[in-house]
């Protein structure tokens, strides 16, 4: 046990001393976690640009209702091609123009169109325009009430538009009622609760990989023959290197945990399913860690081929994007990947509260996963060592 | 200048036979486009199937059903008819259909009655978006209802006596909604994301180029490779420009194979040849510059490989390689200009949206060219120290 230690901690040495390694571990991961967050407002606002052309209180009034409707997120813009770049950027989904003269227009009888940009067949700016169609609309009765109520010389327009906005809050109106159906998400939240749980998932397994290099750069050094020379079983040299590897893992994990819930206001859920969620994972990392140290050649193939095969993994398993959104064949790829089960379980923990016995279905494929890759790779790295 | 294609042509010779700065270079950001276009191969429209319960069959149900198969909603929405309400709400529940519209019995007449009827709409957790747009569409369609009924009961609030209601009544149902929306066309190809992800991945490996780069030099430094070049008759510049030779011939050609590849086999979209070449140029100048600078302020290869990483993945963050930049707040778009991937993915992202040659990627060429010359002097002095030391 002694000797496990001390190999261990050799190892974790190695990895504290090297800044490189260290930021990695830490910087980067909170960086993307940091930009990932204020990023991903959520799969379900949408974006609108609006133009003011000097529309007066009527353009006023309807870029109000458009902020206070929930699902839409209202950006300005000074002029029609500034809006029509962010447009064609992708920085809104559709723009509005609220036309000079708007004001004026209403309150003289007169009807006015408010110019949209969206193509037909461009779907996600039809169903901004959708959304923005029913503010208009609402906007758009109020103004009708208020004309038609002072034109027929009962009150003035300001006074009838006050009325008409009260009026339409009561339940004389038709009204939409929406239910939602179920509670049972099948996304993370928004915001930093859902970019913590997924680049923890993303960087614990990458960073396992690439830093398989420590493995091959050991092993070139001719550490592993010197440690064969003194009086050390093989098993002791392996269980050290993957612990290290292990308390690597963990390490990062804990710091993503502790620095989600502290900084970012992350609430990992139940206490106890997440740590054995932290745990699993750590031991899945440590698992391709040490697989990655005895299969590839030179620390360069290690730290060339580890992240880009760790972000391709993450993307198939949801780390990137919700897999709820892909197709049903691609949900059923992405499950052949640890990442979408440690995904899954962060999403039972952070969106439905779940709890241990929720997640233990979960866990356990992890659990097979962690046990499939440590046994490989502790077989492979004795092979490793036991070579002259 | 022709010991520079020497060194230049020695240094390709070993970058291609070191299989890991092919895999960085074109390996990985293929296999990442490829999961990209398989992700989202079809999910790139959004569409929706919509349960409608018609238990009124009156007429005013009959125009909602007739709205909802307008052309501008076909694309996005499907009906299907559903008997009930229960059912409604066990359809969505079970992701039958995305969303649901209740129109209860005797809604077409209780529009004329003093309280009428709601519509009633089932939505789940899982697609807001589609809950959104039913909803969207069934308030824009009793907003129209309504008007009318408001502008009646508005007039009567403000003091229009009860002998003249009926006839208001009438002059009101003859009112439409003074302000309409006007769909215009956008004017713009959707960026699918496949061609945003497939430059953007591009760039992110292209970046690795600092670091292979960097590595190699103070590699060769220590192996006494430099000293002996200066043995010979040449000039530290030469050095330095068969090295940055390298890098470039390096970087263009990974960058341009990720192009053709993603745009022939994943139906990336990157634009018009001659822009994506210039700004492609461009980019990698900016690449060779910043691997100066990156050699100019570091002493050991060590040193050179911590800030190389920094640097790549900074400007990788910063730029938008991990993050669809146009979705970011508005600092960190400002932020994305400060660097030269940034502006790159600005001008892929005008070049495939907006069409247009060479004047779309103008300005972005011009301020990665800007970058480029502020790093390069910058790394001039440093990196001839370098070479001397």
């Amino acid at each position: 046990m002694r000797g496990t230690l001390a190999v261990a901690r050799t190892s974790l040495l190695r990895v504290t001393k090297d800044r490189r390694a260290l930021f990695f571990l830490i910087v980067l991961p909170i960086a993307v976690i940091l930009i990932i967050g204020a990023t991903v407002r959520g799969f379900s606002t949408i974006r609108v640009g609006v133009v003011d052309l000097g529309a007066g209180s009527a353009g006023r009034s309807l870029t109000v209702a458009m902020q206070r409707a929930g699902d839409l997120d209202v950006r300005h813009y000074a002029t029609i091609s500034a809006a029509t770049t962010a447009v064609s950027r992708g920085e809104v989904a559709t723009a509005v123009v609220l036309p000079a003269g708007m004001d004026a227009a209403l309150r003289s009888g007169q009807a006015v169109d408010v110019a949209i940009f969206a193509d037909r067949s461009n779907t996600t700016q039809q169903a901004a325009a959708a959304a923005v169609g029913s503010v208009v609309a609402k906007v758009g009765a109020r103004v009708q009430a208020a004309s038609f109520a002072s034109s027929q010389a009962f009150g003035t327009y300001e006074a009838d538009l006050r009325t008409a906005a009260a009026l339409q809050q009561t339940n004389t109106q038709s009204r939409v009622v929406s239910r939602v159906v179920d509670s049972n998400s099948q996304t993370l939240p928004q915001g930093f609760s859902y970019s913590a749980p997924t680049m923890l998932v993303l960087f614990v397994f990458l960073n396992a990989l690439a830093s398989g290099a420590v493995i091959i750069e050991t092993r070139r050094l001719g550490i592993y023959e010197r440690m064969a020379a003194a009086p050390v079983r093989r098993s002791t040299i392996v269980l050290g290197e993957t612990l290290a590897y292990f308390t690597v893992a963990l390490g990062q994990a804990a710091l993503i945990v502790l620095i989600g819930a502290v900084v970012f206001g992350v609430s990992w859920g139940n206490p106890v399913a997440a740590t054995s969620l932290v745990l699993l994972w750590a031991l899945v990392g440590a698992g391709a860690g040490v697989l990655s140290g005895t299969l590839f050649r030179t620390p360069e193939q290690a730290s060339a081929i580890g992240p880009p095969v760790g972000i391709a993994l993450a993307m198939l398993g949801g780390c990137m994007w919700p897999l709820s959104i892909e197709s049903s064949v691609m949900r059923q790829l992405g499950h052949l990947t640890p990442q979408a089960w440690a995904v899954d379980a962060w999403t039972d923990l952070l969106s439905r509260g779940g709890t241990l016995a929720s997640i233990a279905p979960k866990l356990g494929v992890l659990a097979a996963f962690a046990v499939g890759l440590l046994a490989l790779s502790m077989t492979r790295l004795r092979k490793v060592v036991a070579q002259r | 200048m022709r010991p520079a294609f020497l060194i230049a042509g020695k240094d390709l010779r070993q970058r291609l036979r070191d299989r890991s700065a092919i895999v960085i270079g074109v390996v990985a950001p293929l296999v990442i486009a490829a999961v990209m276009s398989l992700a989202f191969g079809t999910t790139t429209t959004f569409h929706f199937t919509l349960g409608v319960v018609n238990a009124d069959h009156g007429p005013i149900a009959a125009q909602l059903e007739r709205i909802l198969h307008e052309p501008g909603l076909r694309n996005i929405v499907t009906t299907r008819p559903v008997a009930d309400e229960a059912s409604a709400a066990a359809d969505v529940k079970a992701r039958r259909v995305q969303a649901a519209v209740v129109i209860p019995a005797g809604f077409s007449a209780s529009l004329s009655a003093a309280k009428p009827e709601s519509i009633l709409t089932f939505t789940s957790v899982n697609n807001t978006l589609a809950g959104s747009v039913t909803t969207s569409i069934v308030s824009s369609f009793t907003a129209q209802l309504n008007a009318d009924r408001l502008s009646l009961a508005t007039a009567v609030s403000s003091g229009a006596p009860a002998d003249r209601v009926a006839a208001l009544e009438q002059a009101a149902a003859k009112l439409t909604v003074p302000v309409q929306l006007a769909q215009r066309p956008a004017g713009s190809r959707e960026l699918k994301p496949v061609s945003y992800y497939s430059p953007a991945m591009g760039i992110f490996f292209l970046l690795f180029v600092i670091s292979f780069t960097a590595r190699s030099f103070f590699v060769d430094r220590g192996q006494g490779m430099i000293e002996r070049m200066r043995a010979a008759p040449i000039q530290p510049l030469e050095i330095l420009a068969g090295k940055a030779l390298s890098a470039f011939v390096f970087g263009v050609a990974s960058l341009g194979v990720v192009a053709v590849v993603t745009t022939a086999v994943f139906g990336a979209y990157w634009g018009s040849p001659v822009a994506v070449a210039a700004v492609c140029m461009a980019l990698v100048i900016s690449v060779v510059c910043l691997t100066a600078l990156v050699i100019g302020l570091a002493r050991s290869q060590r040193q050179a490989e911590g800030i190389a990483s920094a640097v790549v993945f900074g400007l990788a963050l910063l730029g938008g390689n991990f993050v669809f930049v146009s979705a970011e707040p508005d600092l960190l778009r400002r932020l994305a200009l400060l660097t030269p991937n940034g502006w790159a993915l600005r001008a892929f992202t005008d070049l495939s949206t907006r069409g247009g040659g060479l004047h779309t990627a103008l300005v972005p060429v011009a301020a990665i060219l800007a970058f480029s010359a502020v790093v390069g002097m910058a790394a001039a002095g440093l990196s001839r120290r370098a070479v001397t030391a």
